[in-house]
């Protein structure tokens, strides 16, 4: 087994977690499954910690000094430790105690250990011994001697019944134990287990004896080891070395020794699966375990389990064992796209990838930054997945390197200046940044710089910073899908910026975070240690779920969350997105989203109340809101009064009475206000509030309540207020002011009770007031117009939320009124229906499929040699825009791709796209006969549009246009064709259009679009044979159509008054079921036809269109209906008139004069449609085309290069 | 227009924003870049001013060029002038082309690489494409290569414009202008190089905004690749960007555009063709 040394295993350490304040360690476990760390430490104190939160989970304080010795069991819930009090103590740390303490040994206990499988404890001490103990039946089982010095350290083999201790005695001794396990636990063990609680000393040394003792280091040895595997011991010593041993049944020799702390090695163990062994020394150089020169603890990682990956689009590309691997998140098809080079041993710390060239950048980081290397690799476009290429890669020395555009990329090299290249690996470009450390992607031609403090948004091409924000030691930067925004990553911070980079949202964490996502939504999905979160851009965030393991987040979908975990492997994780969906939708004030969520999701609870509330929706919140009493203050807080009430009358409670009150007041809602007074029984208030809304009836009415109250101050304001004289003087006589009420009566000219009033006063006593003469009556004027109404509002425009709760009940009528309309919809659907039936030619098409393109020209063409050296292009001496002589002579015009298309193709339709109308007619007319083209303009016209672009050079200057050819991909610069756009399948989807305008009755217009289908034809390009006979079936269709339908509408013109009228009329409904038609039409065809020869009693020929229309399998009424006509018929088997028409005798149909041509009679023919003529009609216009010239000797449709050969 | 390519030079371009934005066809923003900007030097302004001045002739607003810039405005700004008098006014094209003749003659100033540019536009509108060669040959700038190499692509010698844009790749092979020229080559050389020419148009798109002038060349690409679906989605893209009031702006406009006249004449062509074919016999 090839071992490094100790102190090379340094550079793949990393710091994973916080350093902790802790009394000094003494030692540590950890547990086998969950993320703990058990600390005993100096102060005698043992503690549990998870390392991945950082959080203290319980403390055991029983032990008297320090602690030394700890170990969780491998299966159940326990913990053992020993201590400098000599007590072994086991514990329960569910139950959360000490089960149990074990005593026995004389000095300090340096370490224990539980047996992996046995119920053994395993303890050394400074009393020279090893003790084994069983911890079920609580006793010591066995006691090792042998060492002369303090035992440092002892353990179980993993697997064999063997012992290894170290001493200060300067020897590592290796103990066979079988013996004491056939006695404890072979059958009958119980007996000897009484033996040995009384016979220890007896009996233990021949349980347990030496089998080597390893002798080599030269000072005392702290720690040995077994390896997990492997016959081979590690052992570390003050000597400051490592030794490794290898053993055999005979016996142990030294294999190696690591030299390389410079100081008391104490600790060496072995790496579970992997080779290395990791020592820890009194020089501090590595801390893995425990550390006495260190108040705290640190875990390590020792290497970074985070992948490397990069996401495009739908694939996700990641490296896995030396393969780049890409996933396919739609179909989860995960393959390896290629192998690396090896040859670094560090894994690839990042990626970048370049969708446009598929090329990727692996960077590989070594513990020296300096001697970091990226790797720029073309994945291949096929591979093998089981065996995948391994294509070679351009290697160069660099931190970070990052594409900046399709083809750039930024290295950010070991002198931190960046370096722009292209594909090549070469240079382009030098950009001093300033303190650059890290650089990330920022979409095309930018990049994220992250100095010490803060990250800048930096143009490359440019070369100038653009924005800069603070943020410090940010690891990961992920931009939206859109790059609208950008989440900066650190350690224990988020921050969530747009496109310039400023600053939307802070999140503090106090768990470290580890990737993210955005989703489709813009929301920011991200992962800490053990949760997902999310986060808005308005900085609201919070978990969504928990994780039992870190994962890095690839991509947000819906409700799943794409991920890689820290084996590497893809997984999906189910999220509720719910939460950050609703609060995104009230951010984003989509109250229909919201109040959708709020009834289908049943999110309300306190927490979204609280939620709506805090953030500034309360009255979004209102009407969620079922509990009253929420329901009232958020009706308050949002000013909304009648809710209010509506909640205050169910709660009726004086303190929500109040505050109603209080709240109406300022609204001038007084009618609100009054009867919270009256709930209240606020009489002076509500008596107030008469006097001031000039309410004098209620006023009055509030005197009387007062009077029979008894509250004699309040019936006087109110009568103060009403300004009735007679009622205060009253009052106050009542209540015994007799002088006051005799002034009040006097001054206010109340003569009669003034009088009255003097006499009772007693003339001894009692001293009648003087009147003052200048006293007026003082009463508030009532207002003008009494208020009735409340203070007029503006009227506010009702929030979404009152309009849709108001709505509630609307929307079922609504939903009745669709429900009524389906039924109509079906109705129409019957007749889609129908018209889906009768396509006969949709199957046909569907059969077509394509065949594969038949290649006219050789492959492997190169674009750029063709054009470095084109000699075709015929340049007049000096006149290639040779500049050399300072005499510049424009060159001549090149040959433009439309001249090329005339010499490359003899089919119409490429001359018509090159502009060529001249050839393209002469093609038309010598192959097809076209005569008249006025038809055909449209169609050259159309064509000619199809055969160029136009794009925009330089602004303000007449476009660049560019000819769209159909064999771009190996046409070269001179083979090229134009693309036709004009596709057979196109004009066969047409075909249904005229089926059903036909099936309409819409005869005239149905031949026109016939038509139009058949004068394209000949401007097809097709590539194969079948294809070619396509096209002429096309044709064909289309006469028959034309020809049919034309005399049809002849036909229906005709006047059919005297006898030979009709039996032209009937001749010709007969010749028209011999056009070839779909079934479909045909049943309309030979109805009609039936019909008419039924009715001039032409039964025989009658019968015989009956039995041809039961062939076509009519619909049931339909073919019932013909029976009986055809039972008719059968009756009387003759024709009654002789007709033109011998349904027998094969004929062709004039499609100018509408007469059968029998077979063997002299016919002209359209050259393109194929129509039949009397001779008499040649040189016509053909009635079908319209263009062609009936009997014209041509050469043929010509539609595929095909027919050229 | 500096000849020298910022990467030689080291200093940063003050009006990057705004020639970028003229280039990739997003006027409004160049005016606005460009009334923004404070330009550091009485050159820097009038070459801002060029471009402000030239945003408003793409805009087609003629007017503002014609009354902004006085007898008194330097002669680089009298060439934008000339330009935007012609394009305004169909009768005076004939006296401004038979004036700038006169000026071609004399010996001309070939460090106002502002007068060769407009003065080439004018001829490349005339179609006099020998003249506008000849004048762009006189500068060095990467404009002038850019529209030499427009007006060879015009004149289907693609294997001239590739010379020319090696030239401009030597000089700066980032620049946004070469980057252009790269993808208008590549459209006329065609095959694989034609989704090259596309992302040229999508990056920008990306890094800067995407602008009718970006959008019509994705759509190009598209186009050239037989891919109509992708084009016509582009397309509507580029048709959702326009408002109305753009749309008959460019419809009154564009009464004179290349496309627009070929199909004007090839009508007339075909029913003066179609008028030599009739049928041999009369119904």
């Amino acid at each position: 087994a090839a071992v490094s040394m100790g102190a090379n295993v340094t550079p793949s350490l990393r710091l994973t977690s916080h350093r902790r304040t802790l009394s000094s360690v003494s030692g540590l476990s950890f547990h086998p499954k969950r993320p703990w760390v058990l600390a005993s430490l100096h102060n005698g104190v043992i503690q549990l910690w998870d390392y991945r939160m950082c959080t203290l989970i319980d403390k055991f304080d029983e032990h008297d000094g320090p602690v030394r010795g700890i170990d969780f069991h491998k299966q159940q819930p326990l913990f053992v430790s020993g201590g400098d009090d000599y007590k072994i103590k086991v514990w329960n740390y569910k139950l959360r105690r000490c089960l149990f303490t074990l005593l026995g040994h004389l000095d300090y206990i340096r370490t224990t250990f539980f047996h992996h499988d046995y119920p053994w404890i395993l303890s050394a001490s400074d009393d020279q011994t090893i003790r084994i103990w069983n911890w079920q039946s609580r006793t010591c089982v066995c006691v090792l001697t042998g060492h002369n010095h303090y035992v440092m350290c002892a353990q179980f083999h993993p697997s064999e019944d063997l012992v290894v201790s170290a001493s200060l005695d300067q020897t590592v001794r290796v103990w066979d134990i079988s013996g004491l396990r056939k006695k404890n636990l072979s059958p009958g063990a119980v007996e000897t287990e009484v033996r040995g609680i009384s016979g220890v000393d007896l009996f233990g040394a021949s349980d347990a004896v030496v089998k080597h003792v390893l002798e080599g280091h030269d000072r005392g040895v702290n720690w040995a080891a077994f390896h997990p595997s492997m016959p081979l011991i590690v052992s570390g010593a003050d000597d400051r070395q490592v030794k490794i041993w290898r053993m055999n049944e005979s016996k142990a020799w030294e294999l190696d020794t690591c030299r390389g702390h410079y100081n008391n090695v104490s600790c060496a163990v072995f790496h579970p699966r992997q080779e290395l062994i990791l020592s820890n020394s009194e020089d501090k150089s590595i801390r893995v375990d425990h550390d006495r020169h260190d108040s705290g603890m640190i875990v390590f990682k020792l290497e970074r389990e985070r992948p490397a990956y990069a996401v495009h689009g739908n694939m996700l590309y990641y490296v896995k064992d030396r393969f780049l691997r890409q996933l396919d998140f739609n179909s989860s098809k995960d393959t390896a796209v290629m192998q690396l080079r090896s040859g670094s041993k560090f894994p690839v710390f990042s990626m970048s990838y370049n969708p446009a060239e598929n090329a990727v950048l692996l960077c590989t980081r070594a513990t020296n930054l300096e001697n970091s290397t990226y790797d720029l690799y073309s994945i291949p476009k096929e591979s093998d997945s089981q065996n995948p290429d391994a294509p070679e890669g351009k290697r160069s020395s660099g931190l970070t390197a990052v594409w900046v555009a399709r083809n750039r990329f930024a290295v950010l090299d070991r002198m931190h200046s960046l370096l722009i290249k292209n594909l090549k690996n070469e240079i382009v470009k030098k950009v001093q940044v300033p303190s650059c450390e890290e650089i990330f992607y920022a979409g095309t031609g930018s990049l994220l710089l992250r100095d010490a403090d803060g990250v800048t948004l930096f143009d490359v091409q440019q070369k100038r910073s653009l924005a800069t924000v603070k943020i410090g030691k940010v690891k990961y930067v992920v931009w939206s899908a859109d790059t609208s925004h950008v989440a900066l990553l650190a350690k224990h911070a988020i921050m969530i910026c747009n496109r310039k980079l400023e600053s939307l949202c802070n999140i503090h964490e106090n768990i470290r975070v580890k990737s993210g996502a955005w989703d489709e939504s813009g929301v920011f999905i991200y992962t800490t240690s053990n949760h997902i979160k999310y986060a808005l851009t308005s900085g609201d965030h919070g978990i969504i779920r928990t994780l039992d393991l870190p994962i890095y987040v690839t991509r947000v979908r819906g409700n799943s969350v794409y991920c890689l975990d820290r084996e590497c492997r893809p997984r999906v994780l189910t999220i509720d997105p719910t939460e950050y969906r609703f609060k995104l939708a009230l951010v984003n004030r989509k109250y229909d989203e919201v109040l959708h969520m709020v009834r289908n999701a049943k999110l309300v609870g306190q927490s979204i109340i609280a939620y709506l509330q805090k953030k500034g929706y309360p009255e979004v919140a209102l009407h969620f809101v079922k509990d009253e009493k929420t329901r009232f203050s958020l009706a308050l807080e949002c000013g909304n009064i009648e809710v209010a009430l509506e909640a205050a009358k169910a709660l009726d409670e004086r303190s929500c009475w109040e505050r109603l009150g209080e709240a109406a007041l300022l609204q001038g809602h007084h009618q609100v206000v009054e009867m919270c007074y009256q709930r209240t029984k606020n009489f002076d208030k509500l008596t107030f509030l008469y006097l001031i809304t000039g309410n004098l009836a209620k006023l009055r009415k509030m005197m009387k309540i007062a009077e029979i109250r008894k509250d004699m101050s309040g019936h006087y304001q109110a009568a103060l207020y009403l300004g009735d004289v007679s009622e205060r003087v009253r009052i106050l006589k009542n209540c015994g002011q007799k002088s006051l009420a005799y002034l009040t009566a006097a001054t206010h000219g109340l003569d009669e009770e003034a009088e009255a009033l003097k006499e009772t006063f007693d003339p001894e006593k009692e001293t009648v007031p003087e009147v003052d003469p200048n006293a007026q009556l003082l009463q508030p004027s009532p207002p003008i117009n009494p208020l009735d109404t409340n203070w007029p509002l503006l009227t506010v425009s009702k929030g979404f939320f009152e309009g849709a709760i108001a709505a509630k009940g609307k929307a079922g009528q609504m939903a009745a009124d669709q429900d009524m309309d389906a039924p109509g919809g079906e109705g129409w659907g019957d007749d889609a229906e129908l018209q889906l039936d009768e396509d006969g030619f949709m199957e046909a098409q569907e059969t077509f499929g394509e065949e594969g393109a038949v290649k006219e020209e050789g492959g492997g063409w190169d674009v750029e040699e063709d054009l470095d050296l084109p000699p075709e292009l015929d340049i007049p001496a000096g006149g290639g825009g040779g500049a050399e002589d300072g005499f510049f002579v424009p060159p001549t015009k090149g040959m433009s791709p439309t001249q090329m298309w005339c010499n490359n193709s003899q089919l119409p339709v490429d001359h018509i796209l090159a502009g060529s109308y001249e050839t393209a007619m002469r093609l038309l007319h010598d192959q097809v006969g076209v005569v008249s083209f006025e038809p055909y303009k449209s169609l050259f016209m159309q064509t000619l549009s199809r055969g160029r672009t136009c794009y925009l050079g330089l602004p303000s200057l007449p476009c660049l246009r560019s000819h769209p050819q159909r064999n771009w991909k190996d046409c070269g610069a001179k083979q090229g064709l134009p693309a036709v756009g004009l596709r057979l399948s196109d004009l066969i989807a047409r075909l249904q259009q005229c089926y059903q305008l036909t099936t309409a009755g819409r005869f005239e217009e149905a031949v026109e679009r016939f038509r139009a289908i058949l004068l394209s034809v000949p401007l097809l390009v097709v590539d194969n044979k079948q294809e070619i006979a396509e096209a002429q079936q096309l044709i064909t269709i289309c006469r028959e159509y034309i020809v049919g339908l034309t005399m049809e509408t002849e036909r229906k013109k005709l006047p059919k008054d005297t006898l030979e009228e009709q039996k032209r009329l009937c001749e010709m409904a007969a010749y028209f079921t011999h056009c070839n038609l779909q079934p479909v039409h045909m049943v309309l065809v030979l109805r009609t036809a039936l019909n008419l020869f039924f009715k001039l009693r032409n039964f025989k020929m009658a019968a015989g269109f009956a039995r041809r229309l039961l062939e076509l399998g009519p619909n049931p009424n339909v073919a019932q209906q013909t029976r009986k006509i055809l039972a008719a018929c059968e009756k009387t088997l003759t024709d009654a008139h002789q007709l033109n028409y011998d349904p027998h005798n094969p004929f062709d149909l004039c499609a100018a004069s509408f007469v059968p041509l029998y077979r063997g009679r002299p016919v002209e023919k359209c050259p393109l449609s194929g129509a039949c003529y009397c001779p008499t009609y040649k040189g016509q216009i053909c009635r079908v085309t319209q263009v062609t010239e009936i009997g014209k000797d041509v050469i043929g449709l010509r539609v595929s290069p095909l027919q050229f050969r | 227009m500096t000849a020298t390519p910022a990467f030689f030079t080291g200093d940063v371009d003050e009006l990057f924003d705004v020639k970028n934005a003229y280039y990739i066809g997003s006027y409004q923003q160049c005016i606005n870049e460009a009334q923004k900007v404070k330009p550091s030097s009485p050159e820097k302004e009038t070459e801002r001013d060029m471009f402000l001045y030239r945003a408003y002739i793409a805009q087609r607003k003629y007017a503002v060029v014609l009354d902004d810039i006085k007898g008194s405005s330097p002669p680089e700004l009298q060439a934008v002038r000339m330009f935007a008098e012609y394009l305004s006014s169909e009768n005076k094209r004939d006296a401004i082309v038979a004036d700038l003749d006169k000026k071609m003659v004399k010996s001309v100033d070939a460090a106002n690489t502002t007068f060769l540019l407009m003065a080439a536009s004018i001829y490349y509108h005339e179609m006099n494409t020998d003249a506008a060669l000849r004048t762009l040959h006189q500068g060095e700038s990467l404009e002038c290569m850019a529209m030499s190499i427009q007006v060879l692509l015009s004149l289907d010698r693609v294997d001239l414009a590739r010379k020319e844009l090696k030239k401009m790749q030597e000089q700066d092979e980032d620049a946004t202008l070469t980057q252009l020229a790269t993808a208008w080559v590549n459209i006329a050389v065609g095959g694989e190089k034609l989704q090259d020419a596309y992302y040229i148009f999508q990056e920008m798109s990306d890094k800067y905004s995407s602008t009718l002038l970006l959008l019509n060349g994705q759509a190009a690409c598209y186009m050239a690749q037989n891919k109509w679906e992708e084009a016509e989605g582009v397309l509507q893209e580029a048709l959702d960007k326009v408002t109305n009031r753009y749309l008959s702006q460019l419809k009154d406009a564009h009464r004179a555009h290349p496309f627009l006249k070929d199909y004007l004449a090839k009508e007339n062509e075909f029913d003066r063709l179609s008028m030599q074919y009739a049928p041999t016999a009369t119904a």
